[in-house]
């Protein structure tokens, strides 16, 4: 029998104890009620009820269940809409911020960034109040102007449009604080070997910056499609996912069927469905983007 | 001898200290802290507390942790409260969060000797809220609610129409003709009524159209019926005439601010308003009138409670308190103070203003039909009330008829029936 040396401890025992309260704080709040989740989607369940197996009749309810589907691809949209304008406007922004080198440069990168520090309770509540039919702020300045107003919240389209860009103002200077600390890490002398070479700005950035911000961006990219799964509360102040169905997403559904329509364990399983397909777009995500190269 | 008197000075010493701990006992009652939930239609906390505060200097053992949650998260709050084993020792309850939480409720008549004689303190309608489907009184009456319609009677007179006069009998094609004029003689008035945006508030409309949710056995749902879907229809039309803003059920603006801005001539909602408009708008007269007409007249009854749970930490504690906030002369302060209908029959008001508007309120309740009440009893309409509202808003819209959004609630809610 082998016994245990001093550096064997320290090669595999220590880290895990190192690891521990992490893997014990995850296991408790994540793992656990994840598993106990998919438990409850296979039962029927009232907050004051005991919980009754009936297989997969959940799920199948799903596949024929309107305005589940609904929500999905209205999540969907949103998603796809707010990551990608995410991605170019903090990229954008970081392009412009990252250099250290102009005045005021720090002051717009805080400006940028504040709003990524409010809840997304307050930022709902504030552009509810600029956004208002009627007694939204650019309502009102239009309307004193001459003009008419313009049905932000209540026109199914525009509630949209509205809620996507709110989303991104609100989110994107966080995005732009990730991608500034990748594009600071790119190494300088690449840029000057290529301004040397004579090489143009765009072709700069497409053989240079983008290739070495790869992982950065596929950081972003996940952290904001998660986001946008998960949005809850802009939309629940803004537009209570109205008019109609226009807004609402799988989570605000979740929520309804689980807490106002007491169906616990049919919220479940929407929620495992939802948990299925982030982790599907998660390695798709580092699937395609994943593959990183060699630059040195 | 000596060894007797030393005995006897032992034993003297301590029967006086079992004596002396005894008083102890009976002087100071075991500290106890009642967890209170509260919500706030307008200044209710603030009023419970000092209408209960010569109780709480009379029985200084009794502390009040209170705890007061936004409406819109309270029902989730004590649902999930409950649901953990950890419900409060005294819950604010609506009757629409009653019919969610009843089986959670200690019932009054474990901590009174003559449950009868309370039931026959409070108003029959509050009574009926208050009684489980076993019968027994769960809950504490503190005040009657109904729906009913505030007016800009500001704007009214600025059109010549004697709001008082017209409304006393007028029918809903009526009330057109009329807030037509209304509207252009206020050129920044913009619509003629704001309506709550809650399936409760629709019902007072469907309820004057003959509408119900359920069958009248109350076995499925029965949204699916001609009255409802006339209310519908007739509900679209207002909107699109653009007499109802579309913010409020499009975009839920809240139509309280709307009337309080100047914006829409009258409002739909509940009594509570009347505290609210009295304390915020100083622009312009309002007042309280008879809603329109039908096929029938009709309000929605409800009303607020305190109760407390099976598995409570200190019910008989709570239980002393509930019953003292709610006894007459408790109630009639508490009722004064936040302008609200007192639930006791033998409660007497003198408010410092708009008891007129109270008596509108009173008159509506009078001739509101019964079944309205228990439809909103039902502990399964609850649950589908949030639907029936994404469904009124899909009508308005356009996406759907009437008669599909009908069809959609029956279908929908027939699950929670089975």
């Amino acid at each position: 029998m082998k016994a245990h040396t001093k550096g064997n401890f320290h090669q595999t025992a220590a880290p895990l104890l190192f690891l521990l309260p992490n893997i014990l704080i995850f296991a408790t709040f994540i793992i656990i009620p994840a598993i106990q989740g998919l438990r409850m989607s296979f039962t029927e369940w009232g907050v004051f009820t005991e919980p009754r197996f009936i297989g997969l009749a959940n799920f199948s309810e799903l596949l024929g269940d309107e305005v589940f589907w609904k929500t999905f691809s209205n999540t969907l949209v949103y998603s796809l809409f707010t990551v990608s304008l995410i991605m170019v406007y903090a990229l954008m922004l970081a392009m412009l911020l990252h250099k250290n080198s102009l005045k005021g440069e720090k002051l717009f990168r805080s400006l940028f960034y504040i709003p990524s520090l409010l809840s997304m309770i307050t930022v709902g509540i504030a552009w509810r109040f600029i956004l208002g039919d009627e007694m939204g702020i650019i309502n009102y300045l239009l309307r004193t102007m001459g003009g008419d107003g313009v049905r932000w919240l209540t026109d199914s389209k525009l509630a949209m449009v509205s809620i996507i860009t709110v989303s991104i103002w609100a989110q994107a200077g966080y995005y732009m604080v990730i991608l500034i600390a990748g594009l600071q890490a790119i190494p300088t002398e690449l840029y000057e070997a290529a301004t040397i070479d004579g090489s143009s700005a765009p072709r700069t950035f497409v053989s240079i910056t983008l290739p070495l911000l790869r992982s950065t961006l596929l950081v972003v990219l996940v952290l904001a499609t998660i986001a946008s799964f998960k949005a809850y509360e802009l939309i629940a102040v803004m537009t209570k996912g109205g008019p109609g169905y226009a807004t609402k997403f799988i989570v605000q559904q979740v929520y309804q069927v689980a807490f106002l329509e007491d169906r616990l364990g049919y919220a479940s399983a929407m929620s495992i469905v939802l948990m299925i397909i982030i982790s599907l777009f998660t390695v798709v995500q580092f699937k395609v983007s994943g593959k990183e190269k060699s630059y040195e | 001898m000596k060894k007797a008197i030393v005995t006897l000075m032992i034993l003297l010493v301590a029967a006086s200290m079992v004596f002396a701990a005894g008083t102890k006992e009976e002087g100071t009652k075991k500290e106890v802290t009642l967890s209170v939930l509260w919500f706030n239609d307008a200044n209710e906390s603030d009023v419970f507390l000092k209408t209960i505060d010569d109780y709480l200097k009379s029985n200084p053992h009794v502390k009040l942790d209170l705890q007061i949650v936004a409406y819109s998260e309270y029902d989730q709050k004590l649902k999930l409260m409950i649901s953990g084993g950890n419900p409060p020792d005294i819950a604010r309850i609506t009757t629409n969060t009653l019919s969610v939480v009843v089986d959670s409720l200690e019932p009054i008549e474990n901590h009174v000797q003559d449950v009868e004689a309370v039931k026959k303190e409070y108003l029959p309608s509050m009574v009926a809220f208050a009684t489980n489907k076993d019968g027994k009184f769960i809950a504490y009456p503190t005040e009657a609610t109904a729906n009913g319609m505030l007016v800009n009677k500001t704007a009214f007179d600025k059109a010549g129409i004697n709001v008082d006069e017209v409304s006393k009998t007028w029918t809903w094609a009526e009330w057109e003709t009329i807030i037509a004029k209304v509207l252009a003689a206020n050129p920044s008035m913009k619509y003629g009524l704001a309506v709550d945006f809650t399936p409760h508030r629709f019902s007072t409309l469907m309820y004057q159209w003959n509408g119900r949710f359920l069958k009248e056995d109350q076995s499925n749902i029965g949204f699916n019926n001609s009255g409802t879907v006339a209310t519908l229809k007739w509900f679209k039309s207002l909107h699109d005439k653009n007499l109802l803003p579309k913010s409020v059920w499009l975009g839920s603006e809240n139509p309280a601010e709307l009337f309080q801005a100047g914006l829409v001539a009258g409002h739909i909602g509940g009594s509570w308003n009347i505290n609210t408009y009295n304390k915020n708008v100083k622009d312009f007269e309002w007042k309280a009138v008879r809603m329109p007409k039908g096929e029938i007249n009709s309000s929605v009854p409800g009303g607020k409670f305190v109760a407390s749970f099976k598995e409570s930490k200190n019910k008989n504690e709570a239980f002393r308190l509930m019953a003292a906030f709610a006894d007459k002369q408790h109630n009639e302060l508490y009722s004064r103070d936040t302008f609200n209908i007192p639930s006791r029959n033998d409660a007497k008001v003198s408010y410092p203003s708009n008891s007129a508007d109270f008596e509108v309120f009173l008159e509506e309740l009078k001739v509101t039909p019964a079944y309205t009440a228990n439809e909103w009893k039902n502990t399964n309409l609850s649950k589908v009330t949030t639907y029936i509202r994404e469904q009124i808003v899909e009508v308005l819209l356009g996406n759907i008829t009437a008669e599909q959004a009908v069809a959609n609630v029956d279908s929908r809610g027939a699950t929670y029936f089975k």
